[in-house]
């Protein structure tokens, strides 16, 4: 079974995604922060990472996708990025962060389950 | 925060912020746009489902009426006698749905028997009576279908136990069985023949009338009476002037097949739960 880790200061908001998600079979992680998304990460090794942009904290989410792109011991796993936020530079920092896909919130359901699908293909 | 607030389990309100609450609204959006699409995908296929079946009929009923204009009207027929005998809207649907069907083990039947213009024989009246359940096993299998696939089998049932192939009697005869023979009935002897002109629909509702009892469920023909003459007509003429609108409106059918009366959208109340 795929896991996918989803990292979101907002437990409503997690636990939204996972109700989202629970339809397709993912083994579901949750970090309420960037610095338990890393230790989750590497003990847990996702095949996917959902990130929220802004997040308390030392680490934002631009900082965590960085990370987990280059820990070696982390297989690459594939990063959505979800930000509030829509502008366009957002989307370029993520992009430069080495994100795979971004999506703004609130975002559809059907997309998101729609763009998660878009990664295995690319995988 | 914001004034959505949800009762959970433990009794206490709890309220969701403001980018929760948009998340939440989202999904919901969502949803209704899967059920939407969901309801017309059942449509869709409720429609193909008819149809097909609908065209296999007539390659059945088309060896002897060449029009397939029989097993339409008389679906018309049985679902407003349904609904005089209180029956519900869905199960009076049901019925126009199964009326096409109801002769469809007819394919089963030899030509020199179905088209036999004189009297049959004793031997041939065998064969003959072999297509309800010749029609019974071929519909019965089909999901959705027991309704139909029953009165395929028993639509040639008389209610004094006097009909075939079971020699079922009174209420062990299904009731959508029971319209339809009333329904059946009516409808052949009004329409031509090649051998014969058909009758008056005074003609006809007095035999039904006299039969009730004997050939038909005395209930059914309560209810066949209760329309009387006047609705029969107008039933008969809001057919064939639906079935004319559908010609008009739609190109003639390529592989050379009667247009046949609009299959209905399934109940849309039907859909609301």
């Amino acid at each position: 079974m795929r896991k996918i880790l989803i990292v979101d200061d907002h437990v409503d908001i997690r636990r939204l995604i996972r109700m989202t998600l629970e339809f397709e079979s993912y083994e579901i992680f949750e970090a309420e922060d960037g610095a338990t998304a890393l230790l989750l990460a590497e003990a847990v090794r996702p095949d996917l990472v959902l990130l929220d942009v802004m997040m308390p904290g030392e680490l934002d989410g631009l900082d965590v996708c960085r990370q987990l792109k280059s820990d070696p011991m982390l297989l690459n796993p594939r990063v959505i990025m979800l930000s509030a936020r829509g502008q366009a530079q957002d989307c370029s920092a993520g992009q430069q962060a080495g994100a795979d896909a971004y999506l703004v919130k609130p975002f559809s359901p059907l997309q998101l389950i729609d763009v998660i699908g878009q990664q295995w293909e690319h995988a | 925060m914001i004034a959505i607030a949800i009762d959970t389990p433990s009794g206490a309100a709890r309220s969701f912020d403001d980018a929760a609450a948009a998340q939440m609204e989202r999904i919901v959006t969502d949803l209704g746009r899967v059920y939407q699409e969901r309801n017309e995908a059942l449509r869709e296929v409720a429609r193909a489902h008819h149809e097909a079946l609908l065209r296999l009929s007539l390659a059945a009923d088309m060896r002897d009426d060449d029009t397939g204009v029989h097993i339409t009207r008389i679906g018309h027929l049985a679902e407003a006698l349904a609904l005089a005998l209180g029956e519900s809207k869905d199960f009076a649907r049901e019925l126009r749905l199964a009326a096409p069907m109801h002769d469809i083990g007819k394919i089963g039947v030899p030509d020199a028997v179905l088209l036999k213009p004189g009297k049959l024989t004793n031997d041939e009246w065998v064969e003959m009576r072999k297509h309800p359940d010749i029609g019974f096993n071929m519909i019965q299998p089909i999901p959705f279908l027991s309704v139909p696939a029953t009165i395929v089998l028993s639509h040639q049932e008389r209610w004094d136990g006097q009909g075939y192939p079971r020699k079922l009697k009174h209420h062990e005869i299904h009731i959508g069985a029971r319209i339809f023979a009333v329904a059946d009935t009516l409808d052949a002897m009004t329409s031509d023949r090649p051998y014969r002109k058909g009758t008056t629909f005074s003609n006809a509702v007095a035999e039904i009338t006299r039969c009730g009892g004997s050939q038909f469920d005395p209930e059914v023909v309560k209810a066949f009476n209760s329309i009387g003459e006047v609705g029969l007509i107008r039933i008969k003429e809001d057919m064939m002037a639906r079935r004319k609108a559908r010609e008009a409106s739609q190109m003639t059918p390529s592989h050379g097949l009667p247009a046949v009366a609009p299959l209905p959208d399934p109940d849309p109340d039907k859909n609301k739960n």
